[in-house]
């Protein structure tokens, strides 16, 4: 099952709906959680590391950061990693009419799959499809039966948090949780690699270099959305597809503009920071920079994609749980993984304050020139 | 820069991308294989790079080579025989 969004559609509350916030975001990357990731992130650390690209089948050394060493077996490797980041929520009541699950990922369990596929056995499968991954972790979790599964490459979260809130803010339930994860493995690390976008080269987010790579990282968030309100509010949501080209976006950053063009009054009451998708990819990565330069000359911009690696269709969950942990703790973290000269002079490399804005706007893409977007305002 | 790889590489690009409608007289060596010219896209310009691979024993290592390799058959050829040439070249002996 999933569900593809190719239209441009913005959640701003408004006549039958009703507002609805981030009540609370957690993730886990290659450092730990939010708030071990974000440390690390403050002081400029790379959990990046030269990792074979078919991992324990060898290949070219490609920037990977994962959560342990990677092993093929079952129960897959990020199993019990998962069981336990999401001990949090397991007791929530989750799973019901009122209150929604949204689980959300690029991949599940697909290197299952390559594993069965490799070593004749079938221990895998069971972990290795969408269905297969969410009734186990229902099961374990104790949640309900209902729940949405999404998948559309690496703005996968973030269609799930926009379906959730549209969920919450059209009353149809009281709240939602997002569920995200994405584990590297020989399968989606190959396919990066044949695309000639996952190479030696270390990631460099919005740095003017000669050549381009994303490095992969282990991730997984949740998030969970309700009308109750808290510090933060989504003040909008967008999802936009351009249809352009598999590993770059359209060239005069139309795809940025037509994305945010339905935000546009929002975005003028706010003064945001930007969490911009920068995967370290060069065309797409200049694309970005620029465009919002010229759309929000003073809204700073960073990626942490240099550091933490490409966490896939969870990006926008883990992304989302770092800046509020950031927001909390006061301090956000600078673009890491990247040196001048930058694409665009809004790109911030240090730390700074989030009291200086109000909002922040989250930004993620995927393959074919998939846009999703989230403005966060922020007491 | 080799007309017989020049020529080469126009059937090679004709028979991977299987342009049936196309002789590989009416490619130019300068024309662009992007947007106006050959009008490839970024799909095509994958499925070649691979096939350059194998049948070149050259290896592409990311999107910018590619991309910049794949501007003409012109560019293409000379960027082919650089790679060779770097491939064949016998290290020399600190002996020696």
């Amino acid at each position: 099952m999933s569900d593809t969004a190719c239209s441009c559609d913005t959640n701003a509350a408004s006549g039958n709906q009703r507002p609805c916030f981030v009540r609370s975001a957690e993730c886990i990357t290659a450092f730990g959680d939010s708030s071990a990731t974000l440390g690390k992130l403050l002081e400029g650390r790379v959990a990046l590391a030269a990792t074979p690209a078919l991992m324990a089948d060898g290949g070219e050394l490609v920037p990977m950061a994962l959560r342990g060493t990677f092993r093929e077996g079952s129960p897959p490797r990020w199993w019990e990693d998962l069981l336990e980041f999401l001990s949090p929520v397991a007791s929530g009541g989750w799973g019901s009419a009122r209150s929604p699950v949204f689980f959300a990922s690029s991949n599940f369990g697909i290197d299952g799959l390559y594993s069965t596929g490799k070593r004749r056995s079938s221990a895998d499968v069971p972990f290795s499809t969408p269905h297969g991954c969410v009734q186990r972790l229902r099961e374990s979790m104790g949640w309900g039966p209902v729940c949405w599964i999404l998948s559309h490459a690496c703005v996968s979260a973030q269609l799930a948090m926009d379906r959730a809130a549209d969920a919450v803010s059209s009353r149809r339930a009281d709240r939602a949780l997002v569920v995200s994860f994405d584990y590297v493995g020989p399968f989606v690390s190959g396919g990066f690699h044949a695309l000639k976008i996952l190479n030696t080269d270390m990631p460099a987010p919005f740095g003017d270099v000669g050549i381009g790579s994303i490095g992969l990282g282990d991730g997984a968030g949740f998030v969970e959305i309700s009308a109750e309100p808290s510090k933060f509010e989504i003040a909008a949501l967008g999802t936009y597809n351009e249809m352009y080209h598999f590993t770059s976006t359209e060239p005069t950053g139309s795809g940025f503009r037509k994305l945010l063009e339905p935000m546009a009054d929002r975005l003028r009451n706010c003064h945001p920071w930007i969490k911009g998708h920068g995967t370290g990819t060069l065309e797409p990565g200049r694309i970005e920079a620029r465009t919002l330069e010229e759309m929000l000359p003073s809204s700073p911009l960073v990626s942490w994609k240099g550091s933490i690696g490409h966490t896939l269709g969870s990006c926008a969950a883990v992304e989302l749980a770092i800046a509020m942990c950031a927001v909390d703790f006061g301090s956000i973290p600078g673009t890491v993984g990247a040196r001048p000269p930058y694409f665009a002079t809004n790109v911030m490399s240090a730390p700074f304050s989030p009291a200086d804005h109000d909002s922040v706007l989250l930004l993620c893409n995927a393959f074919g020139g998939a846009h999703g977007s989230m403005l966060l305002r922020y007491d | 820069m080799s007309t017989d790889l020049v020529h080469e590489l126009k059937g090679l690009i004709i028979s991977t991308l299987d342009l049936k409608d196309l002789d590989p007289e009416q490619i130019g060596d300068q024309d662009p294989l992007f947007g106006e010219g050959l009008g490839l896209d970024s799909i095509d310009g994958l499925e070649l790079v691979v096939s350059l691979e194998k049948n070149y024993g050259i290896r592409v290592s990311s999107s910018e080579e590619s991309r910049a390799m794949l501007q003409s058959v012109a560019v293409l050829a000379a960027h082919i025989e650089a790679k060779q040439r770097e491939l064949h070249q016998v290290p020399e002996s600190p002996h020696s």
